[in-house]
C-alpha cells in the first residue's frame, strides 16, 4: 500500500512538473495575458515606451494608441518650441506682441500644470523654476549650435546669462484660475517647463488609465516611469536604473503603482573644448549643475513631483538634498556619484527588488 | 493471497510506464527550452516606427541602417548589440553601452532609430529609467 501511495505521488509530481514546464514556457502567462511594448519619439523631444499585458496585440494597440493620443495633446499644449494652428499653448504664451506678453486664455490642463509648477517652486525653494525660460533658451541655443557644429561649439557668455537671469521671477507669472488665463507681466520673461511637464503629463495619463479601469501597464516618458497597478499575476514591476558607465544596472526596483524619475548628466549634453556640458542648469550658478553626481533617481507616488524633485536634488549639495527628500514622507531618492558610489534616503530600501 | 501478490507487479508496471513517459516528456521539453529558446533572442530595429529588420543576437553581424542621408552602424557581436557609429549629431546612441537583456534598447532620437532586445530569461527589468 505504501509503495502504491509513493508511486501515485510520483505520478502526480511528474504531471505537475510537466504542467509547470509548459506554463513557464509561455512567458508570464497569468490570466492568459502576454507582454507587449511600443515606442514613440514624437513627443516632448524624447522617447516614450509603453509596456503592458494584454490578451492580444490588438488589445494592446488600442490602449497604447489612446495613451499616445493623450500624450500628443499634452505635448501640443506644453511645448515651447512649436505653434499649432488655432491653439494657444506655452509657445504662444511666451510670444511677445507689441513688446509685451498678451493675456492668453488657455486650456485647463495648462492652468493646472502651471499651478503645480508654482507649488514645486515653493517646495524646492526655487531649484525648479519654470520662469527661467530666458536662461534656459540661451543654453538650448548654444547646445543646439554646438551639437550641429562641434568645431565651433561654445558656452553661452556669462554676461548674457546674468542679464537673462534678471527676468526669472516666478511671481511675474500671473494665473487667473477663474477665467483660465495666463499673463507674463515681465516682457523679457519666458517659461520653460522642461523640468516638470513630462512627469506631470505622464502622471495625468497614468491616472486617467486607472480611472478607466486599466491596469498592468507601465509608461516611460523620457525617464519618467509611471507604473499602473501590478502585473496581471500580482507581481511588481521591475525597473532597472540605467548605469551610464557600464552594462550592469545601478539598481533594480520593484514597484506597484509608484513612479520613478531619474535626472542624469548623461541624458543630454554637448561638448565644448572636449568637455561635456549637460542640460540641468543650476539657478544659482546659471551653469550645468556640478555637485559631482552622475544621476539622481526619485521614487514617489506622483511622477510630476518626482520629475521636479530629481531635478532639484541634482542641483543641491547632498546634505541639503537629503534634508529636502526626508521632509517629504512619500518620496525617496538614490544619489550616484561620478565614482559610481551610491547613497540613499531612509526609505529607499523598501523599493529595492530582492 | 498469492493472486493479490501477483496483481501488484502488473499495476506497478503500468504506473511505471506512465510515470516514465511523463518524466521523459517533461525532460524533453525542459531540454528544448533550455537549449533552443535562448537562441531565439533577437534584436529588432525600427526606423520612424517601421520595422527595419529583426536579427538573431546569437549571430555576429554588422548592419548599416540607412535612411536617406542618415545612417547608424549596428554591430552584433558575442550576443550583444551596440552602435558602432552614426551620422547623428549628438552621438548618444554610440556612447550607449552594448545591450543584451530583454527589453533593453538603444535609441537614436535624431535618426529616429530604436534597437530593442527581445530575450528569454528571468531577471531582466520590465522598463528602464
Amino acid at each position: 500500500m505504501k509503495r502504491k501511495l509513493f508511486l501515485g505521488a510520483l505520478a502526480l509530481a511528474s504531471v505537475l512538473a510537466l504542467t509547470l514546464t509548459l506554463f513557464s514556457s509561455c512567458t508570464d502567462k497569468a490570466a492568459g495575458k502576454k507582454k507587449f511594448s511600443s515606442y514613440s519619439m514624437d513627443y516632448f523631444d524624447t522617447v516614450t515606451t509603453i509596456v503592458g499585458y494584454e490578451h492580444s496585440q490588438e488589445d494592446f494597440d488600442r490602449v497604447s494608441d489612446e495613451i499616445l493620443r493623450e500624450l500628443a495633446e499634452y505635448h501640443r499644449l506644453y511645448t515651447i518650441y512649436h505653434r499649432f494652428e488655432g491653439l494657444e499653448n506655452l509657445c504662444t504664451v511666451n510670444e511677445l506682441s507689441d513688446g509685451a506678453h498678451r493675456t492668453v486664455k488657455v486650456d485647463r490642463r495648462i492652468i493646472d500644470m502651471l499651478l503645480y509648477a508654482k507649488e514645486m517652486y515653493t517646495l524646492t525653494e526655487g531649484r525648479v523654476n519654470i520662469a527661467m525660460g530666458s536662461v534656459l533658451s540661451l543654453w538650448h541655443t548654444y547646445r543646439t549650435l554646438g551639437t550641429d557644429d562641434p568645431e565651433n561649439a561654445a558656452l553661452p557668455p556669462m554676461d548674457k546669462l546674468q542679464a537673462a537671469a534678471l527676468h526669472t521671477d516666478i511671481d511675474k507669472l500671473v494665473i487667473d484660475e477663474e477665467n483660465e488665463t495666463v499673463t507674463l507681466t515681465d516682457p523679457q520673461m519666458t517659461l520653460d517647463v522642461g523640468a516638470i511637464a513630462k512627469g506631470y503629463a505622464a502622471e495625468r495619463i497614468a491616472r486617467s488609465l486607472e480611472e478607466s479601469g486599466i491596469t498592468g501597464y507601465v509608461l516611460n516618458v523620457g525617464g519618467n516611469i509611471c507604473s499602473i497597478g501590478t502585473k496581471p499575476d500580482g507581481t511588481k514591476w521591475t525597473v532597472g536604473i540605467e548605469n551610464p558607465l557600464g552594462e550592469e544596472y545601478l539598481a533594480y526596483l520593484a514597484l506597484d503603482g509608484q513612479c520613478v524619475v531619474t535626472s542624469g548628466s548623461y541624458q543630454r549634453f554637448y561638448y565644448v573644448d572636449g568637455r561635456p556640458y549637460h542640460h540641468i542648469i543650476d539657478p544659482d550658478t546659471l551653469m550645468p549643475a556640478e555637485r559631482g553626481y552622475l544621476s539622481v533617481s526619485v521614487v514617489c507616488e506622483d511622477s510630476g513631483l518626482g520629475d521636479a524633485l530629481s531635478t532639484a536634488l541634482f542641483c543641491l549639495p547632498k546634505a541639503e538634498g537629503l534634508a529636502l527628500i526626508e521632509s517629504i514622507p512619500e518620496a525617496d531618492a538614490m544619489w550616484v556619484e561620478a565614482s559610481g558610489a551610491k547613497s540613499y534616503s531612509s526609505g529607499w530600501a523598501q523599493y529595492v527588488k530582492e | 493471497m498469492n493472486e493479490r501478490k501477483k496483481a501488484f507487479p502488473a499495476r506497478f508496471r503500468n504506473d511505471m510506464i506512465l510515470i516514465g513517459v511523463l518524466l521523459f516528456l517533461s525532460l524533453c521539453l525542459a531540454l528544448y527550452l533550455f537549449f533552443f529558446r535562448g537562441k531565439g533572442d533577437t534584436v529588432k530595429v525600427t526606423v520612424d516606427g517601421e520595422v527595419y529588420g529583426v536579427y538573431a543576437l546569437s549571430e555576429d553581424r554588422t548592419e548599416e541602417i540607412r535612411d536617406g542621408e542618415d545612417y547608424n552602424l549596428l554591430v552584433i557581436r558575442n550576443g550583444r548589440a551596440y552602435m558602432e557609429s552614426a551620422s547623428c549629431p549628438d552621438g548618444i546612441c554610440v556612447s550607449h553601452h552594448a545591450i543584451h537583456r530583454d527589453g533593453e534598447s538603444i535609441v537614436c532620437l535624431p535618426n529616429r532609430v530604436v534597437v530593442t532586445v527581445s530575450a528569454e530569461g528571468d531577471g531582466a527589468p520590465d522598463i528602464i529609467s
